[in-house]
């Protein structure tokens, strides 16, 4: 499964939400709550293998399911780099 | 407290007749809230009306008895409550009306019988009444200014029916049971049925502060009383003076309610308002006060440290009552049956566990401290808006979203950036002048619950907008006031009056035959804590500002710089996984849920998956299986109308006349 796949499959397991688009903005269309947000980011870490650094949590990474399937790929090309 | 019941029907009927086509529906009515009131249990049929009273007895033990009649006028009535200046109105009517009792009940019959509805004004209480007059053939109903006792109507093929409780529509085969799936979805969005509504069709819930007219068919409501927040009635004034009127009315809201002929105990969470109550109730019994009060297992919930340090303070006769997540859910089908709503919290159910403990040492009545958070704005929800607006004056700042991690402690670790910060309490920073502004946050927090729903039903709910139905009802001039005077009078109507007072207080208590008395909630200091500044309640982020500082005098320190303390009890695992109760099993299974055809069984499946498999539940994922879990039971509960018990129904004493 690609990092897009999985991602999304997470968040319709984890925040009971069907369908959505892939550049809705989690937060601010409600997809995931605050607390949520760090379920998703702890699960990022744990299937992708890396940590989240403090200044890498901003919305142009973590907002979407296109934005944070961006910063993923970016990250692995940096470790494999 | 008590229940009352009654419907209205037509025809000058005779005698005999009135009591075998009225009597049977009115008997199994009374004995439906046989709980509220387990020391009588008495019914009148008059020409017009049927009026029930189940009785528990706390004034004038002997004389008290409803339905009570005036022998003049014929003006008759069933009451639940209490008049606190039953006394000092007694005195003031006694010229003018011959009473025979010593009872509150009688002193309410008179104001009706010559104040007419002007009576309302002068009544100090909290209180739930029906009044007939066979002169005009008129019904009053009428509720307290806070809503502290509940009252429901219908309207029936006879004209009206009312009752303290739904259950008792539906035992008297008034209304037929069935869920009102817009409330339901209110429920989910905003934690209880926007005014006027309950969770059930056709049965609507009298608005607090409200007097509804019934007479020759037509049924028209008027709020007596509102809450008036406007900045103009603000008094500047010194601090210190506030700070003395505050001490001395919240000194005699609880001297007023401590009158009884039966012996008054009280709640102590260890918080500052229920700390602050006892001590004043102390000062004013003596010894001997007796105090009761809940602990969690789970130490995170728990506040039993600073229970101890009070009861140690005030020398207090104090009893604790423990539970743990397993309990929570075990008492959760009987907090559904009583409080007739889906929970979005299991909060309730733990009070049923602390009104049983009461009951059990022959305790009727408790002071308890609901209120002083909306009035003296204790809530977080305060603090939020302060930031909110502060940042809404200049929102490119990235700065002032910040301060927001203050109030939200997890905030301080991750999400760690501001401007995830912004994304999450972002959303409405550039209407700073909506009505809901204060509340916006928190129910799209709960709009999300309607994910669970069935797609089906979820489709037919789409036009709904809990949110507009709320803000519609609201009066005009709440738009013209200060944000955070528009967030207590939201505050007041929505989770107070529709959610702590009514599933969580009198429905707790009442189970129980257990009697709540709300000295924050006397409308002499809401009305003098409306005239406050702002700042002598929210102080920069200090909450309750003029309270602590009433309290400071009358409980440790210790005690009385406390930040709130929310009360909270967990569920999650008494619901799923391993330790899940056999009702919550069976209800949360697939095929219940696809039975039911509320939830939607995979959306409840992964709920249910996720929360087995983690130790720590999100505060959203916890809340959300006890709504699915609570309206399994409701729609389960209220399937069919439960008659009682056929020996309750013959414990009620019927009369005609």
């Amino acid at each position: 499964m690609g990092i897009a796949e999985q991602v999304r499959s997470f968040i319709r397991e984890s925040f009971f939400v069907e369908d959505f688009e892939e550049g809705a903005s989690f937060l601010r269309t409600g997809i995931i709550d605050s607390m949520g947000m760090l379920q998703l980011v702890a699960f990022v870490e744990d299937t992708f293998g890396f940590d989240v650094a403090d200044e890498d949590l901003v919305p142009a990474n973590f907002d979407s399911l296109a934005s944070l399937t961006a910063y993923v790929e970016q990250k692995r090309k940096r470790q494999t780099a | 407290m008590c229940g009352i019941a009654g419907f209205t029907f037509e025809s000058a009927a005779a005698a005999d007749e009135r009591r075998t086509r009225f009597g049977p529906s009115l008997a199994r009515m009374t004995a439906a809230l046989r709980h509220r009131g387990p020391d009588a249990q008495r019914g009148l049929l008059l020409d017009g009306v049927a009026l029930g009273h189940a009785r528990l007895a706390i004034v004038d033990l002997a004389g008290g008895a409803q339905p009570m009649r005036d022998p003049e006028t014929g003006m008759t009535v069933v009451f639940n409550g209490e008049i606190f200046n039953h006394r000092e109105l007694r005195e003031e009517l006694a010229g003018r009306y011959r009473f025979r009792t010593r009872s509150d009940t009688e002193v309410l019959l008179a104001s009706l019988v010559l104040r007419g509805e002007a009576a309302l004004h002068t009544l100090n209480g909290q209180f739930a009444f029906a009044a007939w007059d066979p002169r005009t053939r008129a019904l009053l109903l009428a509720r307290d200014r806070a809503g502290i006792c509940p009252l429901y109507f219908a309207r029936t093929a006879g004209g009206l029916a009312f009752a303290s409780e739904a259950k008792a529509l539906f035992a008297g085969g008034q209304v037929a049971p069935a869920l009102d799936f817009t409330a339901l979805a209110q429920t989910l969005e905003l934690w209880s049925p926007v005014e006027g509504r309950s969770a059930f069709a056709g049965v609507e819930a009298l608005p607090p502060r409200t007097l509804a007219r019934f007479q020759d068919g037509e049924l028209t409501l008027r709020r007596y009383w509102d809450l008036d927040l406007s900045d103009a009635r603000v008094e500047p004034g010194s601090a210190a003076h506030a700070e003395a009127e505050v001490e001395a009315l919240l000194g005699d809201a609880v001297r007023l309610r401590l009158r009884a002929d039966v012996p008054v105990a009280a709640y102590l969470s260890g918080g500052l308002d229920s700390s602050l109550l006892c001590a004043m109730a102390r000062s004013e019994v003596g010894g001997g006060l007796r105090t009761y009060s809940l602990t969690f297992a789970d130490r995170s919930y728990d506040e039993r440290d600073a229970q101890g340090t009070m009861v140690g303070a005030l020398g207090t006769r104090h009893r604790q009552s423990g539970v743990d997540q397993r309990a929570v859910a075990e008492l959760l089908p009987r907090a559904v049956w009583h409080s007739e709503q889906l929970l979005v919290r299991a909060a309730p159910a733990p009070l049923l566990h602390l009104s049983g403990a009461v009951q059990a040492e022959g305790i009727k009545v408790v002071l308890t401290g609901e209120g002083a958070d909306e009035v003296f704005w204790g809530y977080d929800l305060y603090k939020e808006t302060a930031v909110r607006q502060f940042w809404a004056r200049s929102p490119g700042s990235r700065l002032r979203p910040a301060l927001l991690a203050r109030l939200y402690p997890w905030l301080a670790g991750a999400p760690r950036s501001a401007a995830l910060l912004a994304d999450i309490f972002g959303p409405g920073i550039d209407s700073p002048t909506d009505l809901g502004f204060s509340h916006r946050i928190r129910w799209r927090a709960g709009a999300r619950q309607l994910r669970l729903l069935a797609p089906e039903l979820a489709a037919s709910l789409a036009h709904e907008d809990p949110a507009e139905a709320l803000l519609a009802t609201l009066p005009p001039q709440v738009s013209g006031w200060r944000p955070l005077a528009r967030a207590q009078y939201l505050e007041m109507q929505t989770f107070l009056a529709g959610y702590l007072l009514c599933a969580q207080g009198d429905r707790m208590l009442l189970a129980n035959g257990v009697e709540g008395r709300f000295p924050f909630l006397d409308h002499r200091l809401i009305e003098r804590a409306a005239r406050l500044p702002d700042r002598l309640k929210l102080a920069g982020l200090c909450e309750k500002k003029l309270l602590r500082r009433v309290a400071q005098r009358w409980i440790p320190q210790a005690v009385a710089a406390r930040q709130k303390f929310p009360y909270r009890a967990p569920a999650a695992a008494g619901l799923v996984g391993a330790g899940a109760a056999a009702w919550a099993r069976e209800l949360l299974s697939p095929e219940e849920i696809r039975r039911t055809g509320i939830f939607d069984p995979v959306q409840v499946q992964r709920l249910v998956k996720k929360l087995a498999e983690s130790d720590c539940p999100t505060e959203s994922d916890g809340s959300a299986v006890v709504a699915v879990a609570t309206g399994q039971l409701l729609a389960q509960q209220f399937a069919t109308a439960a008659c009682p018990p056929e020996a309750a129904v013959e414990a009620v004493a019927l009369e005609v006349a």
